[in-house]
């Protein structure tokens, strides 16, 4: 962690010192939570406290974008077996397409841990972790759309522009370390639907945007922007800023109590220093030979493990998206397919958790994994001109999925809510994605009411005018 | 604590700050402020529905029947007729009665509120109906009142008993009075090689050349500054900066944002940005430079249509995956905030819960931009010379449009064969006659799962409904069957074939088919209709012209399925994409157009589309038109809306405007809210200054040049920027004036006035992106000077010399150097650009190939390689790069650091990297 060069100076003062440029207006709403004062005046990525101390310091989404099916997962429905191939006794709830009987999961559950709730053989791995698991079978969305709902799950509007979830939690706690982006969203080849619209910083100042990562890329100068000089080698560019520090000084002497200008300049120590950092923290080889392993092959693997390494150094938030546009959008051959992206996965987070754990940074990390929605627990029906008349797939279903969450101020070991005997809609304690994000912020340590940001004449709030917090997940 | 004049917790959804709610403020009232518990409640439960509910026509605007329920006191006093509240008891209050609809007034008027609601304020006034007043409610009494609202006024200039400062011009009479109240004084007059570059970089955001700084420091006549502040404005780099300026305005980019499978270019955004550079630079009124961006398709224009692209202002948003509301919204908010700092976005789905702006008045708005449509093929707006390139353009275009056309009618007529197949015939029939007597509402999930296309149901439906209204013989024995129930069809579908009167094809069909359900039996008419000859004109009549199945080549995408959908259009995509990135397509403008005839808008229930509300005309907001406003007659209305913006009588637009101008000169605004004037902005820091620039500005033809001169050429603009020699100066002044303050009275503005409200100095600023970027390009002597034309990608290589205001802008994929520099995000419409100081600035700054191509091209400047003397050298490169000579120490330590290092070659040796120093600076990147 950066540490601060001079002492903690008063609201006031602060304002004395930096009092001009429009930018700092534009970022007083920022300034002026007197909760959080600000312990550097310039940098909006200083670390600060939110409203309440949060037992989670840290966030790594694992975003199973496309909507993975919850009962092949998280929440068994051996109701399923009694009509498969057979109408549900009650007609089908209305998604994207047209569906038709009923389709029982392929995939074997199994009880796990002393909490013996059940997990499908796709993760198995994670399983493991299961009493660390809070598992939240009930949640529910809008519109069975990506669009709309990557965007809900990743904003919390689905169609205007607002801040990404990890914008907020930039913009709340700044990041512990300085040389490194606060908030970092990662995906292999390409990117999620909707792009970069998911990280989004919306009208909040740019820094809070993620910076997206192709962890595709091993090399770390396709990682992270100009971080290394093409052209001069470390020993020179010392000898740049030493030359710099010297022809600033010059220019500030004349300029006192210029706060810009001293940002200025330290900036460029700061970059100096995160040209060595990030390309350390980028580089998964570094790791042991059994922690490799440990996370297996592949791009996942890498991505999640580049997550870990992120969040040890001090990253606010992480988000790891499976793959470009929407890979868990099993429509056909949902049996190979969710294997498939299961089996890139599963062991990787296993060894996520088992390393948080390690590291002692479990307690303190918050690990959500889930879609932007989950799928119908009836096949879907072929749709002229798509689907080759295959009749082997789950549609998007809104009405109820599972997203879990780990670590953090979470109590594992448990499910909340449930959805109803065949797994279609959430029934019991449902929890909206507005749920979702404000429970989140608790654990965060922020009151999801309170937590705004002044916008064109409206406090605008990550919950919108939604959201609470679900008591049954906290520890 | 920030101020809150209202805590309606549902549109903020923020409860009051437990700090700003003091209990028990209204004392001996019967209505205290209550327990925190109690206000809890009340801000949860309570006021918003009030507020939601109540206050249109009991609240501060409006006090029906003498009742006001937005005020502790109005609580109390109640109605004309008596107290409506009881506190402790429900049962005697008629507020609570008329909730229950139980009373003389069910209320509201319209619709009992939800039975929780009910019991929420019922609950409430059990307890005592605490009414804690959110701080500052009694001091908004009629938001109608709010200076930003009241008209322009020509304030009188104020008289000085003791100026601390030089007057130049009356701005500096505004200024100096609001600094003599609080003992301020102004900072000197900035040293001139401050003031040209200050000029320099306001104006043109570049900098000046050393032999120009030279020049005007040896300029020593009284006009000196004025040449150069005219020179400045006379030149074309004046309207890429100020062009910029309003590009962040209009939220300009040259791409739509994500959108499913049309190509994500607007090809012709470009034109929209020449139209702004160009209409600064020409000192384009500011009033028509208005018009035209929300009208100039309403306009004569004459030969030249290039004030067509003005329209980009609207029409170049985000595309909200082209939901019709989002994007209107956009329009209404680019209009409200950008031209007038009016949130009028925030009365989507319920009245402004600040500002007097109705949700009625949002959808008169929306009526306009319903009623404005995008033509499927922007116009041509000329200008562009025909070419053997564009001619060359246009016949791969045309080839391309005919493939794509020959493509749509081949598919299409598959499609139609396909919906006069046997099958198909029956499915449809057969649909409509077991649709008969469902809801409407059923309708479109009925033909859903069936799998049908409801285009054509709905054709087939109305064609059967007349066939069996005329008792069609090929139709009439289907109807009488399908009336058999299903369990009986078998058994007595043989009896209702024989008798009936039918056309004598069909009776054969059904009589062979011998069908078992009615499934069969729409089977076996499908097809004999599908299988028609020549001698059954009746039979053949159904599938031919006029029929269901006559379906035009124009409504083909109504009957594509998905696979046509995707393949089509990504054929479309390409041709669009080809259009864009063309140079040789001649420029056309994205502009709307008015519907044939004019949507009257309703008012969209908490902004849902499918809750219809009252009927709106469309018309002005009250609040800018007062209520003398008149309804849109001409179309859309979108004329009479831009000659309203910028009417001499709209309090707010030459204010907004004057305002943005101002900050581009001070770096901060009189008001520090430029898109937000209202009742919860900050108050403007110069009221009468505001008010005097917006007049003069509106009486010099909406010149903005002259406004411009009149800021410049002020003593308040020529002060230096430095705090401190604000106060020396204030010290001094007294000295020497003898003045009757005495000399402990007089204040320092560092402490007094830390955020330099009152201008007792300028704004040392530091550049933004754009100067930035093209600062380094004319210190490498490398600027473009190419006025207008397409973007280019800046951050590929090679990169281009042209000037940042030309750089692709890529909604979806906004650069990340754009970003961590707070580029203005084109997402919406962006009041004022942020400000941080972040390392990923300074990792381009030291990495980014850009930058050490600029300082390679900098260290190799001719004068630089002729110069013969390492100090020369170091000369030349502190001209070219800072527009100054060297001091000794300067000399010294650039000795030290280029050592006996080589210049020139393919290497980046010490000359370069000297270069690059000079161009990270903090020097360079800040203006005093």
């Amino acid at each position: 962690m950066f540490a601060h060069p001079r002492p903690p100076i008063s609201r006031r003062e602060m304002l004395a010192r930096c009092g001009m440029g429009m930018g700092l207006l534009g970022l007083a709403p920022l300034l002026a939570d007197t909760a959080r004062a600000a312990a550097d005046p310039i940098n909006p990525l200083a670390p600060r406290p939110p409203h309440f101390p949060g037992k989670a310091k840290r966030v790594i989404h694992i975003f199973a974008n496309g909507g993975p099916s919850q009962v092949d997962t998280f929440d068994p429905k051996p109701a399923l077996a009694k009509y498969a191939g057979k109408p549900l006794p009650a007609a089908n709830l209305r998604t994207e397409r047209r569906t038709g009987a009923a389709f029982p999961s392929p995939f074997k559950f199994q009880k796990y841990g002393k909490s013996g709730l059940e997990v499908s053989e796709l993760f198995s791995n994670t399983a493991k972790h299961i009493d660390d698991i809070c598992v939240i079978r009930s949640m529910h969305a809008d519109v069975p759309n990506h669009e709309p709902s990557f965007l809900l799950m990743n904003t919390g509007e689905a169609r205007l522009i607002r801040p990404s979830v990890g914008s907020w939690v930039a913009y709340g706690l700044g990041t512990e370390n300085q040389n490194l982006p606060g908030f970092i969203t990662m995906c292999p080849a390409g990117m999620p639907l909707l792009e970069s619209q998911n990280w989004q910083a919306g009208f909040l100042p740019g820094v809070f945007q993620g910076t997206y990562i192709d962890t595709k890329h091993t090399d770390v100068e396709k990682l992270v922007e100009h971080v290394r000089s093409k052209t001069t080698p470390p020993a020179d560019q010392r000898r740049q800023l030493d030359l710099l520090a010297r022809l600033n000084a010059a220019h500030q002497a004349a300029r006192p109590d210029d706060p810009q200008l001293e940002a200025r300049i330290r900036s460029f120590e700061l970059a100096y220093r995160m040209q060595t950092e990030a390309a350390e923290a980028f580089d998964v080889t570094r790791e042991p030979k059994h922690v490799l392993e440990a996370y297996g092959p592949g791009e996942q693997a890498r991505s999640l493990l580049l997550a870990r390494r992120l969040v040890e150094r001090g990253v606010r938030f992480v988000q790891v998206s499976h793959g470009p546009v929407q890979p868990w959008d099993s429509h056909d051959d949902l049996e190979v397919e969710h294997r498939r992206l299961a089996g890139q996965v599963d062991r990787a987070i296993g060894a996520l958790i088992s390393d948080l754990k390690r590291l002692g940074l479990f307690e303190s990390t918050l690990i959500v994994w889930g879609g932007e929605f989950g799928r119908t627990p009836v096949v879907e029906l072929p749709t002229p001109g798509s689907n080759a008349g295959k009749v082997n797939g789950r549609d998007h279903n809104h009405w109820g999925f599972t997203v879990w969450m780990a670590g953090g101020g979470v109590k594992g070991g448990q499910a909340v809510g449930a959805t109803d005997e065949f797994g279609f809609k959430a029934v019991e304690n449902p929890v909206h994605v507005h749920d979702l994000h404000a429970t989140m912020l608790h654990l965060l340590g922020f009151d999801h009411e309170k937590f705004t940001f002044r916008y064109a004449g409206r406090d605008f709030r990550l919950t919108d005018v939604h959201g609470r917090v679900v008591k049954e997940v906290l520890a | 604590m920030t101020r809150w004049v209202f805590t309606l917790g549902l549109l903020s959804g923020i409860a009051a700050p437990a700090s700003a709610v003091e209990p028990a403020k209204t004392p001996g009232g019967p209505t205290p402020a209550g327990t925190p518990e109690q206000v809890e409640f009340f801000e949860k439960k309570v006021r918003p529905v009030l507020a939601e509910q109540c206050y249109s026509c009991h609240g501060a605007k409006k006090q029906s029947a003498g009742l006001r329920l937005d005020t502790a006191d109005g609580m109390k006093k109640g109605a004309d007729n008596g107290p409506v509240v009881v506190p402790g008891d429900p049962a005697r209050s008629r507020l609570v009665a008329s909730v229950k609809r139980a009373g003389d007034f069910p209320m509201p008027p319209k619709a009992a509120l939800p039975a929780d609601t009910v019991a929420a304020l019922t609950e409430w006034v059990k307890m005592g109906a605490p009414f804690p007043e959110a701080a500052g409610t009694q001091a908004v009494a009629d938001p109608r009142k709010h200076w930003a609202f009241q008209p322009i006024k020509d304030p009188p200039l104020p008289q000085l008993r003791d100026p601390r400062g030089e007057v130049r011009n009356e701005i500096d009479r505004f200024v100096l009075a609001k600094l003599e109240e609080k003992g301020l004084a102004a900072a000197p007059r900035a040293d001139k090689r401050t003031l040209i570059r200050r000029a320099h970089f306001d104006l043109l955001g570049l900098p000046p050349t050393a032999d120009e700084v030279d020049a005007f420091e040896k300029d020593d006549s009284p006009q000196a500054f004025e040449k150069l502040v005219d020179k400045l404005l006379a030149s074309p780099h004046y309207g890429e900066r100020w062009g910029r300026y309003w590009l962040d305005v209009a939220r300009y980019a040259d791409t739509k944002g994500y959108v499913f499978q049309e190509d994500r270019n607007f090809p012709y955004a470009y034109t929209y940005r020449d139209y702004v550079i160009r209409s600064f630079n020409e000192d384009k009124p500011f009033d028509r430079f208005v018009v035209d961006q929300l009208a100039a398709d309403k306009l004569p224009l004459g030969d030249d249509k290039r004030p067509l692209a003005a329209m980009g202002f609207l029409t170049l948003g985000r595309r909200f995956l082209n939901n019709t509301p989002d994007i209107i919204d956009d329009r209404i908010d680019v209009v409200s905030r950008g031209l007038m700092g009016l949130t009028v976005a925030c009365a989507r789905c319920h009245d402004h819960k600040f500002d007097p702006v109705p949700i009625k008045d949002y959808y008169s708005l929306y009526g306009v931009f319903a009623s404005s449509v995008e033509p499927k093929e922007p116009p041509l707006i000329g200008g562009a010379p025909r070419t053997p390139e564009v001619e060359a353009f246009e016949k791969e275009l045309a080839k391309r449009e005919v493939n794509y056309t020959a493509e749509v009618a081949k598919r299409h007529g598959l499609a139609v064969a396909k919906l006069r197949s046997a099958d198909s015939v029956a499915e449809y029939v057969r649909a409509v006659l077991d649709a008969r007597g469902k809801p409407g509402d059923q309708i479109q999930g009925f033909v859903r799962d069936r799998d049908l296309t409801g285009f054509v149901f709905a054709r087939w439906r109305a064609y059967l409904t007349e066939q069996l209204k005329q008792h069609s013989p090929v139709f009439s024995p289907l109807a009488q069957l399908r009336d058999i129930p299903e369990t009986d069809f078998a058994a007595k579908a043989p009896a209702v074939i024989a008798g009936l009167g039918a056309d004598p094809a069909v009776l054969k069909a059904l009589a062979d088919a011998k069908p078992k359900t009615f499934r069969e039996a729409a089977a076996a008419v499908g097809k004999v209709i599908a299988g028609a000859t020549k001698d059954q004109p009746a039979l053949l009549a159904v599938l031919g012209p006029g029929g269901p199945t006559d379906i035009p080549v124009a409504d083909a995408e109504k009957i594509f399925n998905r696979l046509d959908r995707d393949q089509l259009a990504a054929v479309r995509q390409k041709i669009d994409a080809f259009k864009a990135s063309s140079p040789a397509a001649p420029p056309r403008a994205h502009v709307l157009n008015d519907t044939p005839s004019p949507v009257e808008p309703v008012v969209f229930l908490r902004g849902n589309p499918g809750n219809r509300g009252p009927a709106v005309p469309r018309q002005m907001p009250e609040v800018v038109a007062g209520a003398a406003r008149k309804p849109f007659t001409d179309g859309s209305g979108r004329l009479e809306l831009a000659r309203s913006i910028v009417s001499p009588d709209n309090p707010l637009t030459a204010r907004v405007f004057v305002n943005r101008v101002w900050i581009g000169h001070f770096g901060q605004g009189l008001v520090r809210t430029p898109s937000d004037f209202g009742v919860r902005s900050d108050p403007p820091t110069h009221p009468e200054l505001l008010d005097w620039l917006a007049k003069r500005f509106m009486q010099d033809g909406w010149s903005v040049k002259q406004l411009h001169r009149r800021i410049m050429l002020s003593a308040t603009y020529q002060q230096a920027s430095s705090a401190e020699r604000g106060a020396r100066n204030a010290e001094q002044k007294a000295t020497n004036s003898g003045s009757s303050v005495p000399h402990s009275a007089l204040r320092d503005s560092r402490s007094d006035d830390p955020d330099n409200r009152l201008l007792a100095h300028q704004n040392r600023r530091r550049l933004d992106f754009e100067a930035l970027r093209d600062s380094f390009l004319a210190a490498a002597g490398r600027l473009d000077p190419a006025v207008g034309g397409r973007p280019v990608d800046l951050f590929n290589v090679p990169f281009p010399a042209r000037r940042t205001v030309y750089g692709l802008i890529d909604r979806s994929n906004f650069p990340g150097t754009f970003r961590s520099f707070d580029v203005a995000s084109p997402d919406q419409h962006s009041p004022q650009r942020f400000l941080t100081t972040v390392p990923t600035q300074a990792l381009f700054l030291l990495n980014s190939p850009f930058v050490a191509e600029q300082a390679k091209a900098l260290a190799n400047r001719p004068e630089v390689v002729a110069a013969k003397s390492a100090d020369e050298k170091l000369t030349k490169l502190y001209r070219a790069a800072l527009g100054r000579n060297t001091t000794r120490d300067e000399l010294a330590l650039g000795r030290e650091f280029v050592g006996a290092g080589a210049q020139g070659g393919a290497a980046f040796g010490k000359w370069e990297q000297f270069a690059q120093v000079l161009l990270l600076s903090n020097e360079f990147a800040f203006v005093d």
